[in-house]
């Protein structure tokens, strides 16, 4: 008898396991509603919970390489330049700037009459501070590398600062509106050296409060912002929520007013409901599958493009990315700088077989195809895998876990001891240009794996020369042309399968207004606002 | 229940007509055993996913591997028995093939940690003293790790993949075998019929090979059987975690693993792989249970 007891209790915990299952999609949170236009909801008071996916590494924007801390950090401090959102360049500590014609001399003419946080005036030998810190070789700071070309600052006049750079370097500019560039509080630096990170003093538009890693991070308005009715909020607090899960249920329930990134499986699930509104916008991130061209049968041009013939990017954008993403027509996306479109390699089975039989290769061809393991990564290899059995192509999957990855591919010293045959990755240029969205990653020999991410090993002198004329002058038609013409070549020369350019992924309750994530991915949240 | 509507002398006379039929230990068993109404169907069950098992692969309705990206996670329909995954795949298909993977790690993963045990239960527990002391410490170490985490441990020495999860479960199934028969063999060792042979001058290796070992096969026979229900569970947690079968295969560890994206979008997807998991490792135990019943000689009817 006991053990039909346990049997019927067994058959008990699955039914209703079974039913908590299908009970969710119901929608039980506050102001539920069927129809797609949804109901307003409203919000009491003006303080803002946005939960985010991971904790923040640090706050200060010299020393943190992440896209997250560096949203952070863009709440409390300014640079001289900034991104709009569609990232543009705009003036913002700043109010113009003019570069000499070799690209090695920038002069800014700043604003005046803005102050940090604890008082301190912001002027030229503010500037100068930051900037000498950045480009310190014995600062260990993280960002260092970005601004290691300023060969001196100087101060000019109270409101004016020229910066010399040891060698031309074309896309400086929109180096200095990346978020690593932001201007922090000199008093503050003296007082807290390497504990900035835990105390960021800047001039942007909320102060610093409290930061609690894994708990989260407050910030308060900042009453004497320069900005003419800026910011409209009196709090923001920052909750890291890793569990997508968890983070969804936040928002629906209404714990948290903003949450990014959201799972593109589960977009159409809440977007309309519980007066969520789900904001996807193109980024500039771009996905793609590395071959190693140094590598058989990889080394063939022909075997190349017969693969980015071979995988049906309309499915990969469906399947993998849930209609969330766009096509990817170069090796850059559209929202950077000088991008150019390339025609399309349409998806063609045939096409691709044949280019495969004229470059020799048989039917039954094993490649190995590395990757992470996060369940998109997953999805997406597995789905290329597919694609490419149809042709002939044995591959078998690797989703490796970060720290290993990146030991497999970037230990290697010398390119032809790479093991990587294939490689599905990403890509955010957060500079915004087009010289951070293809050097790094195709600029030849000198971004070979451990200096750079060129894990395809792609090597053309052609390409390599183009990319030297863009970054060697600031005249725009120039630098527009050098990386026209190397866009063409990549794309014929096809290093990678191309295969989508991803969205941005945000959900926000309905009441909020003015904050949106840029194209790389960061958080704007100086223009937000509630709205009844 | 039948027993029941007998009269009691009918009873009497079916019994002893039994026992004049036959009287091997065999079908003692058996006639204990067929009263386990659940085990009973368990073994049928468990006979029925044997044949699943080898011709499962050739008799399901669509290609395992074949995507269809314009029926993707659909619900249960006439077409689709379970559904279908993020690519389109037959989930039903699926889970029949992936039979086969689940069996036969379970099957090999406990026959090896069996073969192993066994081997260092009975030298432990017919040579004692050192011997012993150094075995049984050995296994105590090992079950001082939980099960899944020893196998995660040895996975990572040895590297993800399906062969390595069967090596890892063997190895962790060693020292509780090691333990039973060891335990057995100490029962067996003191029997009268054992003294006697002993005395007549047999070789250790014959006393332990003929004599012993047949004693303690009842006991390895029940635990192999409730091994395997967690050999399977433990191999399908490896897989969830990305550490033993490596897609497309149809593992049902693997298939939970890639429908936990979409639990409230297409709950389906987990919950048939969860099902025939569940079943199985049920079937396992509950046979495993009739089993210790119908061989346990302490249990009289």
């Amino acid at each position: 008898m006991k053990k039909i007891y346990g049997l019927l209790s067994a058959i008990a915990l699955l039914m209703v396991l079974v039913l908590a299952g299908c009970s969710d999609s119901g929608g039980e949170g506050k102001g539920s509603d069927d129809g797609k236009s949804a109901e307003k909801v409203t919000k009491e008071g003006k303080d803002v919970v946005v939960a985010v996916a991971s904790n923040f590494t640090g706050l200060d924007p010299h020393d943190t390489n992440d896209t997250l801390s560096n949203s952070a950090e863009k709440t409390m401090m300014e640079g001289l330049l900034g991104f709009d959102k569609d990232m543009k360049i705009i003036p913002l500590l700043a109010k113009e700037y003019s570069a000499n014609d070799e690209a090695t001399e920038f002069t800014f003419k700043l604003r005046e009459n803005i102050k940090f946080h604890d008082g301190t005036p912001f002027n030229a030998e503010a500037v100068k501070v930051n900037f000498d810190r950045l480009a310190d070789p014995n600062s260990g700071l993280k960002r260092h590398s970005l601004f290691a070309i300023i060969e001196k600052t100087e101060v000019v006049n109270d409101y004016e600062v020229k910066f010399t750079l040891s060698e031309p370097f074309g896309a400086m500019i929109n180096t200095f509106a990346h978020p690593a560039a932001l201007i922090i509080s000199p008093k503050a630096l003296e007082e807290h050296g390497k504990e900035i990170a835990r105390n960021p003093v800047g001039t942007g538009p909320f102060k610093f409060v409290e930061w609690k890693p894994g708990e989260g991070l407050e910030i308060v308005k900042n009453e004497e912002y320069w900005q003419e009715g800026f910011p409209k909020v009196d709090s923001i607090t920052f909750k890291p929520v890793t569990e997508n899960g968890s983070r969804i249920a936040m928002l629906q329930t209404g714990e948290a007013d903003f949450i990014y990134p959201v799972p593109t499986e589960q977009v159409e699930g809440i977007d309309g409901k519980d007066g969520i509104e789900i904001e996807s916008k193109p980024s500039i991130v771009v996905r793609y599958m590395a071959m190693n061209t140094l590598k058989e049968p990889f080394d063939d041009k022909k075997v190349r493009q017969a693969l980015n013939y071979a995988v049906n990017k309309d499915a990969f954008i469906k399947v993998v990315m849930n209609d969330q993403s766009s096509k990817l027509d170069s090796v850059i996306a559209p929202d950077v700088q000088y991008y150019a479109q390339q025609e399309l390699y349409k998806f063609d089975v045939e096409k691709a077989k044949e280019l495969l039989k004229e470059a020799g290769v048989k039917e039954g061809l094993k490649a190995n195809l590395w990757g992470a393991n996060n369940s998109s990564a997953i999805k997406a290899m597995e789905f290329l895998q597919q694609q490419l059995a149809q042709v002939g192509i044995e591959v078998e999957v690797f989703p490796m876990e970060a720290g290993t990855l990146s030991d497999k591919i970037w230990s290697v010293q010398e390119a032809k001891d790479a093991d990587i045959e294939l490689y599905y990755g990403g890509w955010s240029p957060s500079t915004g240009d087009a010289d951070w969205g293809i050097r790094p990653l195709v600029g030849g020999e000198d971004a070979f794996p451990p200096n750079a991410y060129n894990v395809s090993y792609y090597n053309n002198p052609k390409v390599n020369q183009l990319i030297l004329d863009g970054l060697q002058t600031a005249d725009d038609a120039a630098r527009a042309k050098a990386y026209e013409e190397a866009q063409g070549i990549i794309w014929e020369d096809a290093p990678w399968v191309f295969l989508t350019a991803e969205n941005t992924i945000a959900g926000k309750k309905n009441y909020l207004k003015g904050i949106y994530l840029l194209p790389d991915g960061s958080l704007s949240v100086s223009e937000l606002e509630i709205v009844e | 229940m039948v027993e029941l509507k007998l009269t009691k002398k009918e009873a009497y006379m079916q019994q002893s007509m039994e026992n004049i039929k036959s009287n091997t230990p065999f079908s003692e068993f058996w006639r204990k055993f067929k009263k386990q109404k659940l085990a009973f169907v368990s073994f049928f069950f468990i006979l029925f996913l044997i044949a699943l098992a080898i011709v499962g692969p050739f008799i399901v309705p669509y290609d395992i591997a074949e995507p269809d990206y314009n029926n993707v996670l659909t619900g249960p329909t006439a077409e689709h028995w379970a559904g279908t995954d993020a690519y389109g795949r037959d989930i039903f298909s699926r889970i029949v093939a992936g039979t086969q993977i689940s069996l036969y790690v379970g099957l090999t993963s406990v026959f090896l940690g069996a073969l192993g045990g066994t081997f260092f239960g009975l030298i432990a527990g017919y040579y004692g003293k050192k011997v012993d002391a150094i075995i049984m410490r050995g296994c105590d170490v090992l079950l001082a790790f939980p099960g899944i985490l020893l196998a995660i441990g040895i996975i990572a020495i040895l590297g993800p993949g399906l062969g390595n999860v069967i090596i890892a479960v063997a190895i962790f199934s060693v020292p509780v075998f090691a333990r039973i028969v060891r335990s057995s063999t100490l029962a067996v060792k003191s029997t009268l019929y054992v003294e006697a042979t002993k005395s007549i001058g047999a070789v250790p290796r014959r006393i332990i090979w003929k004599h012993i070992f047949p004693g303690t096969l009842s006991s390895i026979i029940v635990y192999f059987t409730m091994r395997i229900g967690s050999a399977i569970l433990t191999a399908a947690s490896l897989s969830f975690l990305g550490l033993g079968a490596q897609p497309p295969s149809p593992e049902w560890g693997a298939m939970l693993s890639g429908g936990r994206d979409y639990l409230n979008i297409a709950p389906h997807v987990t919950i048939f792989p969860g099902l025939a998991i569940f079943i199985t490792v049920l079937a396992f135990n509950l046979l495993g249970d009739g089993l210790r019943d119908a061989l346990d000689p302490k249990i009289k009817d």
